[in-house]
């Protein structure tokens, strides 16, 4: 079972959706900052002074993580930032959720207006797509962050951790 | 042997690093809709109570009739202004009547008066919403761009409204909060007649009154 989960063809994929996520998340936010900041606002959740430069360093953030599990370089510390920044959204769409105030997302960019109870039905969605993604995030670090053998360095694929 | 702590920590710092600096010059280089000042927001703009005041009767106004703002006599408490529709204003029930503040909602109909009578009209959604159609006339203030107070001065300038002349501030209805922020934002420049519209957009489109497109 072990071996099964450390596939690394597993690893690999997990590694590739992670970072096409991440890219296909980062690109409509890093076109429109001011629409990620009205995204972030409507979470209510964070103080005004934070909201601008959150909208837009987040976004540039999620780019280079996604890129840097796309092409293999970093993957340790851009699992571990894809991995807060995945349990900081399943956070605050778990508080929204609790105190039943709808969002939207604001994941992919800006999204159609939605009556209240489709944005609700939403959340829950885009809730257990994070936790999923946590979970390949989880497969991966166990895959790389297992590496006891290296502290640095690139394997036979060119891969660096 | 157990990773060294350095061997992530830099670079999950350079990881932080290189996005800071790539937003730093993205920011720099974005064009007024799509920059973000690094300091404030608009949402930083403090609280208010919305007075909403509902008419007895549902039904249109007739054509012709004049939205009318006023304020009530000075005193040395002065109250917030009131707006009165029509000639003869359908008898209100008391408690279905809460006294306005500088403030206030409206209804569609409301609106279509106010545009008759000549009232300026904020639009404060994004800037691309207002190109693809907004309400003839109205000025485009979105309120989440960086060249929002530019904005504001261009229609100051133009207008030249008094802090107790009545502005009609709208968004996208619904639960769209921006007309909000943009009457707080106005409110703490010292605008006391402030009317939000509170269907927005698509409510005017569906009552089929006159829009316009094109650049702001």
């Amino acid at each position: 079972m072990r071996r099964l989960l450390l596939h690394p063809k597993l690893t690999l994929a997990a590694r590739m959706i992670l970072g096409l996520v991440f890219l296909a998340a980062a690109l409509p936010k890093v076109a429109d900052p001011p629409g990620f900041a009205k995204a972030i606002w409507a979470y209510a959740l964070f103080p005004s002074w934070a909201l601008n430069p959150l909208a837009l360093l987040l976004p540039w953030l999620e780019l280079f993580c996604g890129l840097a599990l796309c092409l293999g370089r970093w993957i340790r510390a851009a699992t571990l930032w894809i991995s807060a920044l995945l349990l900081s959204f399943s956070l605050a769409l778990a508080i929204n959720l609790a105190r039943h105030h709808p969002v939207d997302c604001g994941c992919f960019g800006s999204a159609a207006p939605r009556s209240e109870p489709e944005r609700l039905v939403d959340m829950r969605w885009a809730l257990l797509r994070d936790v999923g993604l946590l979970l390949l995030a989880a497969q991966v670090s166990w895959t790389f962050f297992g590496k006891h053998d290296r502290i640095t360095g690139s394997d036979s694929e060119g891969t660096s951790y | 042997m157990p990773h060294s702590p350095r061997s992530i920590a830099l670079p999950f710092l350079a990881l932080a690093g290189v996005a800071g600096v790539a937003a730093l010059i993205s920011n720099g280089l974005a064009s007024p809709s799509r920059h973000l000042a690094w300091r404030g927001s608009v949402a930083a703009q403090p609280s208010f109570t919305v007075q909403v005041e509902r008419p007895a009767s549902r039904e249109p106004m007739p054509q012709g009739h004049a939205i009318e703002a006023s304020r009530p006599p000075a005193s040395d408490h002065p109250a917030p202004p009131i707006m009165r529709l029509g000639h003869t204003p359908p008898p209100a029930k008391p408690q279905e009547v809460v006294a306005a503040g500088p403030i206030r909602e409206i209804t569609g109909p409301e609106a279509w008066m106010a545009f008759q009578s000549g009232m300026p009209f904020l639009d404060a959604r994004r800037s691309t919403e207002f190109t693809e159609g907004h309400i003839a006339g109205a000025w485009c203030t979105p309120v989440w761009e960086s060249d929002l107070d530019e904005r504001l001065i261009s229609f100051k300038a133009a207008r030249r409204p008094g802090p107790e002349d009545p502005i009609v501030i709208y968004c996208s209805g619904g639960d769209c909060r921006d007309s909000h922020l943009l009457a707080a934002k106005l409110l703490n420049e010292g605008y006391d007649h402030l009317l939000i519209y509170r269907d927005g957009f698509p409510d005017w489109l569906a009552q089929k009154h006159p829009v316009e497109k094109g650049r702001p």
